[in-house]
């Protein structure tokens, strides 16, 4: 049998959607979650709810939408509501999970949208929240997926867009936020949760090729290495099926 | 002369202006250069409707641009290609939840201005936070109690919110107040001649929208009846007498999307936020072109249509099809879509 190839974004899409089960509720935010989401929903989570703040929840999309308010989301959506009632939703309680993409993630789960450099300073003026915020604010687990360098994990983010753990422990729930903030994070390098105790950054497990030395090179502060850290299963060739037949057939976002 | 972020909150003064407004059964068409000169006055606070780039009002705002209205005042949620005219002296700041074009990037002329300090930013939302501020305004409350925001570096970034106690929980609250812009601009599919408008697909935040601003400029894809109007009002997201315009503009959100209508024209978006507003010369060379130098929003079309070498009429069809081919109606709104048989090839190729 040959070996199964995959490259990065493949892998990140293939590892998000591991990450959704069936019946699971997903505010899905631009980007990569747009592949992995989709991903979930034509493989294993058949039964999953997606929301989009377009106001589209509960579509079946049968293509890979660019935006959160392409109509490919609305595609057989049973629903259409307006912005502030998807938000509510997440209030509500109806949104399991929150998934983003971001500039940089610091060691706090923190999401920085906004700027790179100091605000009102700064060196690259980057989109803003959207409904970034809300989703971390709201939902009741948020995954992150971005670039594994040291400059998009630093140990503090430029600018707390989109709140994690904050400054640490019991800090999100004195600032009055509810849910239970960043739950995973996933780079090119490897899959991260979050230390119960000290809410830092925790490597799970590694992407084969790389190990956790390798990844902490490419980590702007201490990474935690959980004890029973292992390597990622690779994608397998029916994730791959799926994901190159059914979900992105034309590479746009997975190349 | 108050500035706009003053009126923006003022309770007193949205509802004083609404108890003006004639809720008369009056013909509100006009043509959009003349609903734009009228209502669109430099220094107005200018709401984004739609979702910017999907059911935007983007032949009006061309048309704010060929006007040069001057020192507006941006609430971006989300902002898309409406944002360029801070170089040209047209936007004086903004209130910012999110501009770009998501997967297409950031929008070039935004991040140089805000870099500059060019384009100011009177405040950090999030889009949640916005959209509960202008259904504030809707609901007729002066604020809503709120769990965004908290915590995070907007509420230092944002004067206009402030964090506060739940009188019943003792938890932190994140305070939005009502939001009242000066002028909403909404682009829908179907209108009639008082001002009802019924829009398909997403709603975003356009009924808190056209209650919540002092003024409101409807355009649409197609003046109906308006028997059709109240025979089947369970789409319709305006009321007229809210409304002060209404002017009739197919492909008014060209080149973004209209839902079951056509696509957004995604390489053109890709290439004008990309490349072609990559720098300010290039910008200025852009809108000369396809601003200053066309009288109105066909001639810009016929004008995309040249660059890629086709005829206008092939051009917008595509985006039609596209459209059905998105759409899970097999009838799309001309009736079309049964017509096509697509495969995501069709959409996909275009995509790139």
């Amino acid at each position: 049998m040959s070996e199964v190839t995959y490259t990065p974004r493949e892998l990140l899409a293939v590892i998000a959607s591991r990450l959704i089960q069936d019946g699971d509720s997903v505010f899905v935010g631009t980007g990569l979650p747009l592949v992995g989401a989709l991903l979930a929903h034509k493989s294993h989570a058949p039964q999953m709810m997606s929301i989009y703040e377009g106001g589209s929840i509960g579509p079946e999309p049968k293509v890979l939408p660019w935006s959160v308010a392409d109509p490919l989301t609305f595609y057989k959506a049973p629903i259409i509501l307006s912005m502030s009632s998807v938000f509510g939703h997440a209030r509500a309680g109806y949104a399991d999970v929150g998934f983003l993409g971001g500039a940089q993630v610091d060691m706090y789960g923190n999401i920085n949208a906004t700027c790179i450099g100091p605000y009102g300073k700064c060196s690259v003026r980057l989109t803003g929240s959207g409904g970034a915020n809300d989703m971390a604010s709201l939902c009741q687990r948020l995954i992150f997926m971005g670039l594994h360098l040291p400059e998009r994990f630093p140990e503090k983010v430029d600018y707390i867009t989109t709140p994690g753990f904050l400054g640490g422990p019991g800090e999100r729930e004195k600032a009055g936020l509810i849910g239970g903030g960043p739950w995973r994070v996933i780079s090119h390098l490897g899959l991260m949760g979050f230390d119960e105790e000290s809410c830092r950054m925790k490597l799970l497990s590694y992407h084969p090729g790389v190990n956790p030395e390798i990844i902490q090179q490419f980590t702007g502060f201490e990474l935690l290495v959980d004890d029973d850290v292992v390597e990622t299963p690779k994608p397998t060739e029916e994730e791959l099926d799926v994901l190159r037949t059914q979900v992105d057939p034309n590479h746009l976002f997975c190349f | 002369m108050a500035h706009a972020n003053d009126r923006l909150f003022d309770h007193e003064m949205a509802r004083e202006w609404k108890l003006k407004k004639s809720r008369a059964l009056n013909d509100k068409r006009m043509p959009l250069k003349d609903a734009v000169a009228q209502y669109v006055e430099d220094g107005d606070s200018l709401v984004e409707t739609g979702f910017a780039y999907a059911r935007g009002p983007l032949a009006a705002y061309w048309e704010i641009g060929r006007q040069k209205k001057q020192d507006l005042v941006g609430i971006y949620t989300p902002g898309g290609l409406n944002n360029i005219w801070h170089e040209f002296g047209g936007i004086e700041g903004a209130h910012v939840a999110y501009v770009g074009v998501e997967m297409r990037g950031l929008i070039a002329p935004f991040r140089r201005g805000v870099e500059a300090g060019t384009l100011k930013v009177f405040a950090e939302w999030s889009h949640g936070g916005l959209a509960l501020g202008l259904r504030a305004a809707e609901q007729g409350v002066n604020y809503v109690a709120s769990k965004s925001m908290l915590g995070s570096d907007i509420i230092n970034n944002n004067p206009f919110i402030k964090v506060a106690e739940d009188p019943w929980t003792g938890e932190p609250v994140c305070l939005i107040p009502a939001i009242y812009p000066d002028i909403a601009i909404i682009h829908v599919h179907h209108a009639d001649i008082y001002g009802n408008g019924r829009a398909w697909g997403l709603q975003v935040n356009d009924t808190a929208i056209a209650l919540a601003a002092r003024k409101v400029v409807v355009t649409c894809e197609r003046i109906v009846d308006t028997l059709d109007m109240r025979a089947n009002p369970y789409q319709n997201i305006i009321p007229w007498y809210c409304v002060d315009a209404v002017c009739e503009v197919p492909y008014g959100a060209w080149p973004g999307d209209m839902p079951l209508m056509y696509y957004f024209d995604r390489p053109l978006q890709e290439r004008v936020v990309r490349v072609e507003w990559k720098t300010p010369e290039a910008t200025k060379d852009w809108v000369d072109k396809y601003i200053y130098g066309t009288e109105n929003h066909y001639q810009m079309i016929e004008l995309a249509a040249q660059e890629e070498g086709i005829d206008t009429l092939e051009y917008v069809k595509r985006l039609e099809r596209l459209a059905c081919a998105a759409a899970y109606s097999n009838l799309g709104v001309w009736g079309t879509g049964a017509d096509i048989d697509w495969t995501y090839e069709e959409v996909a190729k275009r995509a790139i």
